[in-house]
């Protein structure tokens, strides 16, 4: 004990109960249990219950596409905020600096659940936006976070709902109550790993991928058993010496231990493949790239994974040998074309990769940003680079930044128009060398890295996947930080960083319609109906890394809160602009 | 000239900053005395917590667990004034009040290493001082370790 006598001139009362501080709101406390019959088969056929948005990218292909046409392209003008949740940070561990809304809602049958940045889910009425319960993991406040206090969403299946926590572990909540059913320890904190994945439900099992790169960990996948919370696969994303592909790393010392790949976005999955398509990030340290001479495989890669066993079966790296911070985290859209199954993937280095999703077989390899100066990839697969920290303390510029021509946020691909809608960044960056050595949770970068605060673009553009051609673009003076979602209204949406939310025709890019937010837009929007009424979901809350991919919207408003859209009562479809 | 750390208490209290309406109107945060929680033969934590009469403080205000896991605070309030306890635990966080001269216990659940704030979180109580911390010692179970080597810590 701490050793405090009590002091014998005072008679103590008794302080009345402690009660967790969640019930101190209007909050019943249960849900519905509408995620109890959520099965795989269901999230396989998801796109056949337009109504909800059961997985991540609302359906196992990663399109970001919905169904939904209600809103339309002729009727989105009158869309009006249905409701409004506003969260709040909370206490010191969603500082100034770093927090950020960063979600995709998930919603089962007219409940959505929605993570947030320090280990917060809640379940909410997704007609009204009625709280229902909340679920808080104490999280540390001085965890290793190399880009924020974020957490990118929740999955759920078989009555629960998973989700990962800063401090590395993954839980499963009883999706009627928030209670806890399994809490699995998955990485080490001390060493600088956390997770702010969303997790994938494939068949009876959860996968994540890890985060911590810029700590210098050792990248990887886990599926862990649904109902038990047992680990059953792991796949490390850097060969230790003697494995497949080790032969990219030095052969003596530890770079690979430190090697960092981590898969820290969510992956899609082919059932008739059955691999899971999952991108991995850059090398540790991301700028010195002579500790560690070679490829460096598997970062910076698409990697095709065995859902059953974990094995890596094919590969296809974007950037060898990564000297720039270019990430390949980003989805991989799953489509089709002229009957070959293939996957198209918009990395950080500013080139798209269509692959055939069968054997990683390259079909094209296009430019989506105007400005790439650190190297050149050929239609051929040919990579070149130009411009790159080399020496020591000297500083070169290069672009896209180090957030890339497109951040973690998502692309989407309308079945209807055939297009792909890629939210765009054009930022610059200073990058002078400066070796470290790796120390445990301790950023290891190896550079001095100054990000453009101006001269900046950003645009969302819809590319053609058999050419890959501009159709056309939204130019914005800010560049885009959020996912963009597509549906069958012929709507594209997308928030920017000033905090408008937008709707832009799909086939002509044409702007149709804004929302100020109040707060710029770093998340993942969804669409689903209640009692056949379509609505628009979109959380907001600027922050994170922000000095990385805007620093001149660094001093933005933070924001914390889900806007949900739709036509006013009475409204249908018909309406007009 | 920074004052070193065996001076640091001593620096703090010539400034002014230990204590409230000196240098600044109220004491810098987690300033306050450093304890021990004690582990029981049932594997739970347990320890006692004070807020000491007119000062704002929390008396340890850095409370400090060998490892992650459950723990029982008793919380007195020897002061005149009605505060509360607001403190960090998996599931949601737990939260009390604590009148006047009343005493009463929490148990909360936290995963280790790290370190959590708690506060009372009525008025402004925690600008004036009332925001301690709880130090959680140990490591992630061997389950949750990278395949590496030794790792060099700084």
């Amino acid at each position: 004990m701490t050793g405090i006598q009590d002091r014998t001139d005072i008679e103590y009362g008794e302080a009345p109960p402690a009660v967790d501080f969640g019930s101190l709101t209007t909050a019943p406390g249960t849900a519905p249990p509408v995620v109890q019959d959520v099965t795989y088969e269901r999230i396989l056929d998801a796109r056949s219950e337009p109504q909800n948005w059961l997985t991540y990218y609302g359906a196992y292909d990663g399109q970001r596409y919905s169904p939904l046409d209600q809103i339309n392209t002729e009727n989105v003008v009158r869309i009006t905020p249905a409701w409004v949740f506003s969260f709040s940070p909370h206490g010191l561990h969603a500082g100034q600096s770093t927090y950020a809304f960063e979600t995709c809602p998930i919603v089962v049958d007219g409940v959505m659940y929605v993570s947030g940045w320090d280990g917060w889910v809640w379940a909410l009425d997704a007609k009204n936006g009625q709280l229902l319960w909340q679920y808080k993991h104490a999280i540390p406040f001085d965890v290793s976070l190399c880009c924020g206090n974020v957490n990118r969403g929740v999955a759920v299946a078989n009555g629960k709902v998973f989700v990962c926590t800063l401090n590395a572990h993954v839980l499963a909540l009883d999706a009627t109550d928030g209670s806890c059913i399994w809490d699995v320890t998955s990485g080490d904190v001390r060493a600088g790993e956390s997770l702010t994945v969303a997790p994938l439900v494939v068949k009876d099992r959860v996968v994540v991928g890890s985060s911590g790169g810029e700590f210098g960990v050792r990248g990887h996948l886990d599926a862990y058993d649904m109902e038990t919370g047992e680990r059953v696969w792991r796949c490390y994303t850097i060969p230790k010496p003697g494995e497949p592909g080790s032969e990219t790393w030095p052969a003596e010392g530890e770079a690979w231990a430190r090697g960092g790949g981590n898969g820290w976005i969510t992956g899609t999955f082919d059932p008739e493949t059955n691999l899971l398509y999952w991108g991995t990030g850059n090398p540790a340290p991301d700028f010195d790239g002579e500790v560690r001479p070679g490829d460096n495989l598997y970062t910076d890669s698409v990697i095709a994974v065995d859902a059953d066993t974990g094995e890596i079966r094919w590969h296809y790296q974007c950037t060898p040998h990564d000297l720039w911070d270019y990430d390949s985290n980003m989805e991989c859209i799953l489509f089709e074309q002229d009957g070959r199954k293939l996957l198209a993937h918009f990395d950080k280095n500013g080139y798209c990769f269509v692959l055939d999703r069968t054997n990683g077989e390259r079909v094209r390899i296009f430019p989506f940003v105007d400005r790439i100066t650190w190297g050149e990839i050929t239609p051929d697969g040919q990579v070149t680079p130009r411009i790159y920290p080399e020496q020591e303390g000297e500083e070169v510029h290069f672009h896209p930044g180090p957030a890339g021509a497109k951040e973690w946020t998502h692309a989407a691909y309308s079945p209807r128009t055939g297009l792909f809608y890629v939210p765009v960044q054009d930022t610059g960056a200073k990058v002078a060398r400066r070796r470290r050595e790796f120390k445990e949770s301790i950023p290891y970068w190896g550079a001095a890295v100054t990000v453009d605060a101006e001269d900046m673009a950003g645009s969302v553009s819809a590319f053609d996947p058999s050419t890959g051609e501009e159709v056309w673009r939204w130019r914005n003076d800010l560049p885009m930080c959020a996912s963009v979602l597509a549906t069958a209204g012929d709507l594209v949406f997308a928030g920017t960083p000033s905090g408008t939310f937008v709707a832009l025709d799909a086939r002509s890019g044409e702007f149709l319609w804004q929302f100020n937010c109040g707060s710029g837009h770093h998340s993942s929007p969804t669409t689903y109906s209640v009692d056949g009424k379509q609505y628009i979901a979109v959380p907001v809350g600027w922050g994170a890394w922000v000095e990385g991919f805007l620093p001149g919207m660094m001093g933005g408003p933070h924001g914390q809160a889900m806007f949900v859209f739709s036509l006013p009562e009475g409204q249908d479809s018909s309406g007009g602009r | 000239m920074t004052s070193t750390a065996p001076e640091r208490s001593t620096a703090l209290s010539e400034l002014g900053l230990d204590g409230q309406n000196q240098a600044t109107i109220g004491r810098l945060l987690a300033t306050g005395n450093i304890g021990h929680a004690e582990e029981g033969a049932d594997g739970r934590m347990r320890a006692r917590i004070r807020i000491v009469p007119d000062q704002l403080i929390w008396d340890p205000s850095v409370l400090v667990l060998p490892h992650g896991g459950h723990l029982d605070i008793e919380f007195v309030n020897d002061d005149q004034n009605t505060h509360c306890a607001l403190v960090p635990s998996n599931g949601d966080s737990k939260w009390m009040w604590l009148p006047n001269y009343s005493r009463g216990t929490m148990s909360v659940t936290l995963d280790g290493p790290g370190y959590y704030w708690f506060s009372s979180n009525i008025g402004n109580d925690e600008g004036r001082g009332l925001i301690g911390a709880i130090v959680v010692r140990g490591d992630v179970p061997e389950s949750a370790r990278l395949d590496r080597p030794q790792q060099p810590r700084p």
